[in-house]
């Protein structure tokens, strides 16, 4: 925790990957970021560049030419980052599961945050999406910051970092609310 | 007061910078991001985790905002006008040498072209300070404070000015140095988390730097100031969303043809 951290979760800035989509998502995503549906209001950037990203946006389903270029992308964000990916190809393979060169959802390579569901999906959930992996990302954020004992304890690294954490603690949050 | 400015100078640009953001938003119809939405912007920077190439790389980019923000502050307090152009551009070669101290192509392609920038606006900037001196017999900053309005006679050189104004703020049409849909940022590319902050300050203190220029041209009279600087600001917005990129060689011609010939024409006409 320190002195800004109320702040420090509103400048969710964008990378987005077209992971061999048929550009249906694509274009839905640069809809939520245009006026109409305007990302901009909740400090979203388009960045473009991994180096300076928080969230990436996958869309498509993984053809083998975009695997490694994938992963490479994943790699380059820095901690913490979240994962959303766009479509239905990118959860199952959507119209092109099962096809000779294409890989069935991107999950296969990094692990997934956030599934938007649709074909293409609307813009509306895509603006959803991300703020919901704005919620997950403070969550990593504080997953990461928790102090753990490397060697002997309970926790080791992989399990403070894991997103099955994130996750019980958010069902807990989800219990206690009602 | 003076001083209090030239100290708070990031904070100030950062404030000019979310505001810019609103108002651009609002030429497009769209709510925008909030106002403190730059404070937000570093709040997560310096959340994220550090990565960086090396440390000369990191080093010069602190280097380029310590010297803008002399260089503005030199500005505010009064300073002699060709030392702030070349205190500015000093800051500038860092960034430069930032650049084509990784490996990364596009960084190369965005400190190659940062320097073809400064090659088309520096003469443009020296000539605009040369025109002062002739108008008002003094370089300093204090001095053409004092005296009254010169946009009469130096209005070529303002709109010389003007062609350099979106060079320095990156707007398009003249934001081929950075052309983040081309090059992903140019010489930032490989900047990240608290050092990328570093080069988001020194693009707001870049703003004050920017409209201080403008003022100048308001002299003594601080209602001509106003107008000016917010006249000057919704007209590059404006340009900027409703214009496309042009190339770097374009740029290179209509600002060095363009501003230079502007400029030189007026300092003829003045020295008449």
């Amino acid at each position: 925790m320190s002195l800004w951290s109320k702040w420090r979760k509103r400048a969710p800035w964008i990378l987005h990957y077209n992971a061999g989509s048929c550009n249906g998502c694509d274009i839905e995503i640069l809809a939520a970021l245009s006026p109409r549906y305007d990302l901009e209001r909740f400090g979203v950037l388009n960045s473009g560049n991994p180096k300076q990203s928080d969230i990436f946006l996958v869309t498509g389903p993984v053809t083998y030419r975009s695997r490694e270029r994938l992963i490479e992308l994943y790699m380059q964000i820095p901690e913490p980052k979240v994962v959303v990916a766009v479509g239905a190809c990118t959860a199952t393979g959507g119209v092109f599961r099962g096809m000779y060169n294409v890989e069935d959802g991107i999950d296969r390579y990094i692990p997934v945050d956030v599934y938007v569901p649709g074909c293409a999906a609307g813009p509306q959930l895509i603006i959803d999406g991300v703020m919901e992996a704005v919620a997950i990302w403070e969550q990593k954020t504080q997953a990461l910051e928790e102090p753990f004992r490397l060697f002997g304890g309970m926790g080791t690294i992989g399990e403070a970092l894991s997103r099955r954490n994130t996750l019980e603690v958010k069902d807990e949050q989800n219990h206690r609310e009602p | 007061m003076s001083i209090l400015l030239a100290l708070l100078a990031p904070v100030l640009g950062a404030l000019v910078y979310g505001f810019e953001r609103i108002v651009r938003a609002r030429m497009q119809r769209r709510k925008g991001p909030p106002l403190l939405q730059p404070f937000y912007d570093m709040a997560k920077l310096l959340d994220k985790r550090l990565v960086m190439v090396h440390a000369l790389h990191v080093s010069l980019g602190v280097v380029h905002f310590i010297l803008l923000w002399v260089a503005v502050a030199m500005l505010f307090l009064g300073g002699h006008l060709l030392l702030i152009l070349f205190v500015h551009l000093f800051a500038l070669l860092a960034l430069v040498m930032a650049g084509y101290s990784v490996r990364s192509p596009y960084s190369h392609v965005g400190a190659n072209r940062e320097l073809l920038a400064l090659l088309a606006y520096e003469p443009v900037l020296i000539l605009v300070a040369t025109g002062f001196y002739l108008t008002t017999g003094s370089f300093y900053v204090e001095e053409i404070l004092t005296q009254s309005p010169k946009l009469g006679p130096l209005w070529m050189c303002f709109l010389a000015l003007l062609l350099v104004i979106p060079i320095k703020l990156k707007k398009s049409p003249f934001d081929a140095l950075e052309a983040h849909q081309e090059i992903v940022g140019g010489v930032e590319i490989e900047y990240s988390g608290a050092f990328y902050e570093v080069l988001y300050m020194a693009k707001m203190v870049e703003y004050l730097f920017v409209y201080g220029l403008v003022w100048l041209f308001a002299g003594d009279s601080w209602l001509l100031g106003l107008v000016l600087v917010s006249l000057v600001f919704l007209l590059v917005n404006a340009v900027d969303n409703a214009t496309a990129r042009v190339r770097i060689d374009h740029l290179l011609r209509i600002v060095a043809l363009g501003g230079l010939g502007l400029a030189t024409l007026n300092l003829i006409g003045v020295s008449l």
